[in-house]
């Protein structure tokens, strides 16, 4: 007696194609969909901040001073505009007018040529601390390039700091959210792919005549992830697609690695999908569950925005039970750092675990559904 | 096979937690037979065709379906039977053709074999349209022709019908029943469950169920004699019957049944001389006329009159 008739399997897969051909709705929502959105995000995540207004008041008005407000406006990051005195810089703050404000002190030239420590004040908005903390991580740069150009001596800083960003350069933070994005969207589509084709069945009573036939519950979950597997594989095939010829995102790593990356996510989500609809039986509350299960643990957990080091105890442990979490840190790794299996050894693990997991759990469920 | 019967049920029961849906119901199927499970809504009918089927594992008592037992949880059941299910079972957005094809995949039929048994199945239930008709632009009636030849793919010798023909017109309810007489003709055994009283007619033997039991089980007439051994009236008061009437009736000695049918009532007498003293205290001008008990009269008699 076998436990797995691949044959019978095949027969449920031609037909959940023939589901997928007949109605392009999920051809569409799979293919097109992520692109959209990743074009889409790709244009409006953008972490880099850029053309802040800066007020700048400056009572030394010496030619030292009027170099460093010069260098804040070069460094592209600011647009400078005179305040005419602090406190309506301060106004300036209290608006919104400015983003950030500097204020430069009479004698401040006059120190800098003596050698004494001269003194600016920087003041920003820090309503929106991810602006704030953007802001403050350039002003090293320019505090530098604000010294090299007033000529004053750099000996006030014994131990000289260079700092070099490796595989993003230039911080580009689409090369951070495209790839992320991407984990995030295919994730939930493929939930979603599989949490109604299950429910439908029970839905339209089909599930009846799956049931006097000999098909076996393993042989039923094969045959409606098969499908997706390859449907989701064409969507991320897209989205790298337009990540790269779009976003210039790069590809630094093994494409076998991120294939089978992808394949062992794909699968964890199509299972959990599985799991979804098995519990169910219905539509509607499948597809509410996978949008809350599929959605909010991915985009909040899984280090998409925020990162896991940062996270209390707590949810740094819970989110090692999310797939995203592990795919996003390996594809991250694959795309942008090039990291190769034995880098990725521990996130590649985790996946077949879950995945494993996922998938028995499945079976459990649907065995005990449909075998007396 | 050995020639015994195509089907038995000893003591079988059904529970599901504390709920007893079929209860100790025996009884044996012979090859060849139309069998009918007639009973009300949650009478169990379809709780027993679903275990038969191998759906379901009896909680209780033994069954034997082609020879076969629950031993290895039904699988070899399965493979002998045809299943149709209440629901419309086919899928809607698939062709006719692909529909088959999926139904023969799952029994791994070989395609030639497949290909010769969808034929013979078409010329069976008259289907002349394209293999690549959409299942959803067929009418009600070739819908459910269509979903009796999914289920006889396999040529299983047993082939379960719930409620075939829910929904239907009645010109192909009785184009259905045609079809049904046809299948046992080819040596098939057919169990259906239904509501219809004059599909019920049509059965070898009808089953009637009431709470998860078998309360009675004969050939339509057998039961019919069985529940009203005299004579049968239908009386026309021409009008609503006058209670003093009704009341006098109920109280005649030998009354075995009085329940109204539309305007009019049938009562039903142990023997000829109870009915004559009966009616002789009808108003005049009373219609009468001696009629053959119905199988609705029987389910009155039996299911309705068990719950009063």
């Amino acid at each position: 007696m076998t436990f797995f008739d691949p044959r019978r399997a095949a027969a449920v897969a031609r037909k959940e194609v023939m589901h997928i051909l007949r109605d392009p709705f999920t051809l569409v929502l799979v293919l097109g969909l992520p692109v959209v959105l990743v074009v889409f995000f790709g244009f409006a995540i953008d972490f880099d901040v850029k053309n802040l207004r800066l007020g700048v008041y400056d009572r030394d008005n010496t030619r030292h001073s009027r170099q460093v407000a010069s260098v804040f406006e070069s460094s592209g990051y600011f647009l400078p505009e005179g305040a005419s005195s602090p406190a309506d810089a301060a106004r300036g703050l209290d608006s919104g007018r400015y983003s950030a404000a500097l204020l430069i002190e009479p004698g401040f030239g006059r120190d800098l040529g003596r050698g004494a420590p001269a003194r600016v004040q920087f003041i920003v908005d820090g309503t929106d601390n991810s602006k704030a903390q953007a802001v403050l991580g350039y002003l090293p740069g320019i505090t530098s390039a604000a010294l090299r150009k007033t000529g004053a001596p750099a000996a006030a800083d014994p131990v000289p700091l260079a700092t070099r960003y490796m595989y993003n350069p230039e911080l580009n933070s689409r090369w951070f959210v495209i790839p992320g994005l991407a984990v995030i969207i295919i994730g939930l589509l493929s939930i979603l792919m599989t949490a109604l084709t299950v429910a439908r069945e029970w839905e339209n009573g089909s599930m009846e005549l799956l049931l006097s036939t000999p098909l076996r519950p393993a042989e039923i979950i094969a045959g409606k992830i098969a499908p997706y597997v390859l449907l989701v594989l064409g969507g991320v095939f897209f989205v790298n697609l337009v990540a790269r010829l779009g976003f210039g995102v790069p590809f630094r790593g093994s494409h076998p690695l991120f294939l089978s990356g992808t394949l062992l996510f794909a699968l964890a989500c199509l299972s959990q999908g599985i799991v979804i609809s098995v519990i169910t039986r219905q539509q509607q509350l499948a597809m509410q569950l996978s949008m809350i299960s599929g959605l909010l643990p991915s985009l909040l957990l899984s280090g998409f925005i925020f990162p896991v080091e940062s996270m209390p105890p707590f949810f740094r442990y819970f989110t090692m039970i999310l797939s995203p979490r592990w795919f996003m840190e390996a594809a991250r790794g694959i795309t942008i750092r090039g990291a190769g299996a034995a880098d990725l050894a521990l996130p590649l693990l985790a996946l077949c675990g879950l995945c494993a997991l996922l998938l028995a759990a499945a079976f459990r469920k649907f065995k005990t559904d449909l075998e007396p | 096979m050995n020639g015994g019967p195509a089907l038995e049920a000893r003591d079988l029961t059904i529970k599901f937690g504390d709920f007893t849906a079929v209860d100790g119901v025996t009884f044996s199927v012979e090859r060849g037979e139309i069998f009918g499970f007639l009973g009300a809504n949650g009478a169990g009918k379809t709780t027993t065709i679903r275990t038969l089927c191998g759906l379901l594992v009896p909680t209780r008592g033994e069954a034997r379906v082609g020879g076969l037992d629950f031993s290895d949880g039904g699988r070899g059941i399965k493979g002998k039977v045809g299943y149709m299910s209440q629901k419309f079972t086919l899928y809607n957005d698939l062709t006719v053709g692909e529909n088959l094809d999926f139904a023969a995949g799952l029994r791994k039929l070989d395609p030639a074999y497949a290909r010769r048994r969808r034929e013979e199945l078409f010329s069976l239930i008259a289907f002349d349209r394209p293999l690549s008709t959409m299942v959803s632009s067929l009418p009600g009636g070739v819908k459910q022709e269509l979903s009796l030849a999914a289920a006889m793919l396999h040529d299983p010798e047993i082939v379960f019908l719930d409620e075939p023909t829910a929904g239907v017109s009645p010109a192909s309810r009785a184009r259905f029943w045609e079809l049904i007489r046809e299948v046992t003709g080819l040596g098939k055994t057919v169990l259906v469950t239904t509501h219809y009283m004059d599909e019920a007619e049509q059965c070898g033997r009808i089953a009637l169920m009431r709470t998860g039991k078998l309360i009675a089980l004969d050939s339509p007439a057998g039961l019919k004699s069985a529940a009203f051994p005299g004579p049968m009236v239908e009386l026309d008061f021409g009008g609503p019957a006058p209670a003093t009437a009704l009341e006098g009736l109920g109280r005649a000695p030998g009354l075995l049944e009085l329940s109204p049918h539309g305007m009019r009532w049938h009562a039903a007498f142990a023997g000829g001389r109870e009915m004559e003293a009966a009616l002789a205290g009808l108003p005049a001008g009373t219609g009468r006329r001696e009629i053959p008990p119905s199988l609705e009269d029987v389910f009155i008699r039996l299911v309705e009159g068990a719950e009063r």
